[in-house]
């Protein structure tokens, strides 16, 4: 999952993008309005993270613009601005969901996913659940039967991207796109060789190669 | 308090009984002394022709008969004369057994009540030497006939003038009326400006009330503006607080201070307290209160976006509908109503199983809002103790607490009263009982 922070207050944007990376999401960050405007419609986020007071252009206009170019991503808007009056105006110009500050980091982390599943037609349950798996986001762990398997924060991380796309043939560039931020040098064999660790500890199954297209999760139903 | 309109009645009056009297009563005295000075012309010419008829005759002078006017015969005729010379006095035959008093003066002088039938009589003595005699003729006409004229005269004038006060009077209601309607409008525009119906008074009026329209409108421009700058100014005090507050909170739950057991729950908690604190205090700050006469919330325009807003933040599952008439314009400024009616919403939103319904209705006293959710509801005995939490702001916590402080911030502001009771939907029903404004 890869998220773009809009905040222009530098010890929060690091503060968030360290608990974010930690929950095993890539994160870019962005402080200015205009830069937003911009890096918002030509990278694949799977959702943004936008503060309403930044330099340069307005969140209200930066997100105002997003939805007229037809960016469909997920917002999740962040404001010291709680009043309702300005919700339903944050609420109007196309944004999902609304949190304002000061926050509860677990809060912040649940509307994420509550978000993330809700974009992609998921129901809102504590874990992530997808053709036999449960995913336990908390715990960056996932269960089969009843049985936990831990997994490192690249399985994690990968693994939940599998789970919120079932049925859906990923590419490796896609999975690269969305699995790491601008920053990280992307290297399709690190890839593979996370596959083939949740292989192993899932079941080759668990994901399919579709021969020049890319990787299928099927779970361990299939 | 005196209207205008019987003001300018009165004054009206006064004028023109006192102008009336006054020049009426100087224009009969005009006419009168015109009058007087003809009547004076005929008498002289009467002394005069009563002077030609004194001849001498052969026991010394005598009145010739044939040249004086029958009048001076006929009994009480209405002309009279007396001659007076040295050796007696004469009376015309019309005097009868009247005396006629000499006038001390010679001249005109008139109101010289004589007896028969009360007649007022016009006298004019003149004095003549004819024959070497001084001869004194007074000649006397009735002037009752012109003063029962004048009289009747005074009657039809004050008559006339009584009409024509009267007349005065209604068109003069008709016109100020006419031209007291821009500040009988100003007063009703007031009075909407009041219920919230207009946000301005209209600004064209004539230019005797332009400058106090101008006034008022600049002052509603002024109280708005500050009211804005205000908000803005808290918007960014909030902004600057609660930025740096959202990173302690941050740092406090961070895994860096695993290692200092207790430090981090304690650090929340006071993070907490004053995160809550700030929030009840700037939403406080924030309310417009009364403080502007021309807000007005429109239900129709804004609640459809606020119950979207809701749904959205709470999930598809959740029924959320409202019974609210259609076109209801509720008097309050518009924030402070969404707030309101925002945080009453959201506190139902998070303890409702499935639905939530919003209720307007104006009352003969005001209006009545009223929230019900089909949650688990708070037992009676409890109710109190939930509405004192929500006034007590170290005891606050978050969902019925820090929420229904803010309701209860605004509901105080506006001067209404809050109460929790069942709701038929089997949860909790929050009735506000707001007043009208101005009443």
């Amino acid at each position: 999952m890869r998220l773009l922070l809009v905040e222009d207050n530098v010890p929060l944007a690091d503060e968030l993008t360290a608990t974010l990376q930690r929950q095993g999401y890539a994160v870019d960050w962005l402080a200015d309005g205009r830069d937003a405007a911009y890096q918002g419609q030509c990278e694949p986020y799977d959702l943004i993270i936008l503060d309403l007071g930044l330099p340069g252009l307005p969140g209200l206009d930066v997100l105002a613009q997003w939805r007229a170019a037809g960016l469909a991503t997920p917002v999740l808007i962040l404001t010291a601005r709680g009043s309702w009056a300005e919700r339903i105006e944050g609420l109007k110009a196309g944004a999902d969901d609304y949190l304002s500050k000061p926050f509860h980091p677990e809060e912040l982390q649940l509307r994420i996913q509550a978000l993330l599943r809700r974009a992609r037609g998921l129901a809102n349950q504590p874990t992530l659940e997808a053709a036999g798996l449960h995913l336990d986001e908390r715990r960056q762990c996932v269960s089969r039967e009843g049985v936990d398997i831990q997994l490192t924060a690249a399985e994690f991380r990968l693994l939940r991207y599998f789970m919120l796309h079932p049925q859906q043939i990923l590419s490796k560039t896609h999975l690269a796109e969305h699995l790491y931020d601008g920053e990280t040098e992307r290297d399709s064999n690190v890839l593979e060789v996370h596959v083939n660790h949740l292989r192993r500890k899932l079941g080759r199954s668990v994901i399919e190669t579709r021969r020049g297209q890319g990787y299928l999760y099927a779970g361990s139903a299939a | 308090m005196k209207s205008i309109q019987a003001r300018l009645s009165l004054g009206l009056v006064a004028v023109l009984v006192v102008v009336g009297v006054v020049l009426a009563q100087l224009t009969l005295w005009l006419f009168e002394a015109g009058l007087q000075r003809y009547l004076e012309n005929g008498l002289r010419n009467e002394s005069e022709t009563l002077l030609v008829a004194l001849v001498r005759g052969p026991s010394g002078l005598q009145l010739d008969e044939r040249r004086i006017s029958a009048a001076y015969q006929r009994p009480f005729s209405g002309h009279y004369f007396r001659i007076d010379f040295d050796q007696g006095t004469w009376r015309s035959r019309s005097l009868w057994d009247m005396n006629m008093p000499k006038p001390s003066a010679p001249g005109l002088s008139d109101r010289h009540e004589l007896g028969p039938e009360g007649q007022e009589l016009l006298t004019l003595r003149a004095d003549y030497r004819r024959l070497g005699q001084d001869i004194s003729i007074s000649v006397a006409q009735d002037y009752s006939p012109v003063r029962e004229g004048f009289r009747r005269l005074q009657q039809i004038g004050l008559g006339m003038g009584l009409v024509a006060l009267a007349l005065v009077l209604v068109l003069q209601r008709i016109t100020v009326t006419r031209s007291l309607r821009p500040l009988e409008r100003a007063r009703q525009q007031i009075a909407q400006l009041q219920q919230g119906q207009r946000s301005q008074l209209d600004d064209e009026v004539p230019s005797e009330l332009a400058p106090l329209v101008g006034q008022i409108n600049h002052l509603l421009n002024h109280t708005e503006d500050s009211l804005r700058r205000s908000r803005n100014a808290l918007g960014n005090l909030g902004h600057a607080l609660k930025t740096p507050l959202a990173v302690l909170l941050s740092l406090a739950s961070s895994d860096r201070l695993h290692g200092v057991p207790g430090f981090s729950g304690q650090m929340r908690e006071q993070l907490e307290q004053i995160q809550q604190r700030l929030a009840r205090e700037l939403n406080r700050a924030r309310l417009a209160g009364d403080a502007l006469p021309g807000a007005q919330f429109d239900c129709d325009a804004e609640l459809p976006g606020l119950l979207g807003t809701l749904g959205m933040i709470h999930g598809e599952g959740l029924r959320l509908e409202s019974d609210v008439p259609a076109g209801l314009l509720l008097p309050w400024d518009r924030e402070d109503s969404l707030e309101l009616l925002g945080n009453l919403l959201d506190n139902a939103c998070k303890w409702a199983d499935s639905e939530v319904r919003l209720g307007i209705a104006s009352t003969a006293v005001g209006y009545q809002l009223w929230v019900d959710d089909d949650g688990p509801g708070i037992p009676e005995s409890r109710r109190q103790q939930v509405l004192e939490r929500g006034s007590r702001l170290d005891e606050q916590v978050d969902g019925h607490g820090l929420g229904l402080g803010i309701v209860r911030d605004i509901c105080d502001a506006w001067g209404g009263t809050l109460s929790l009771a069942q709701s038929p939907l089997g949860g909790l029903r929050v009735t506000l009982n707001l007043p009208r404004k101005g009443a």
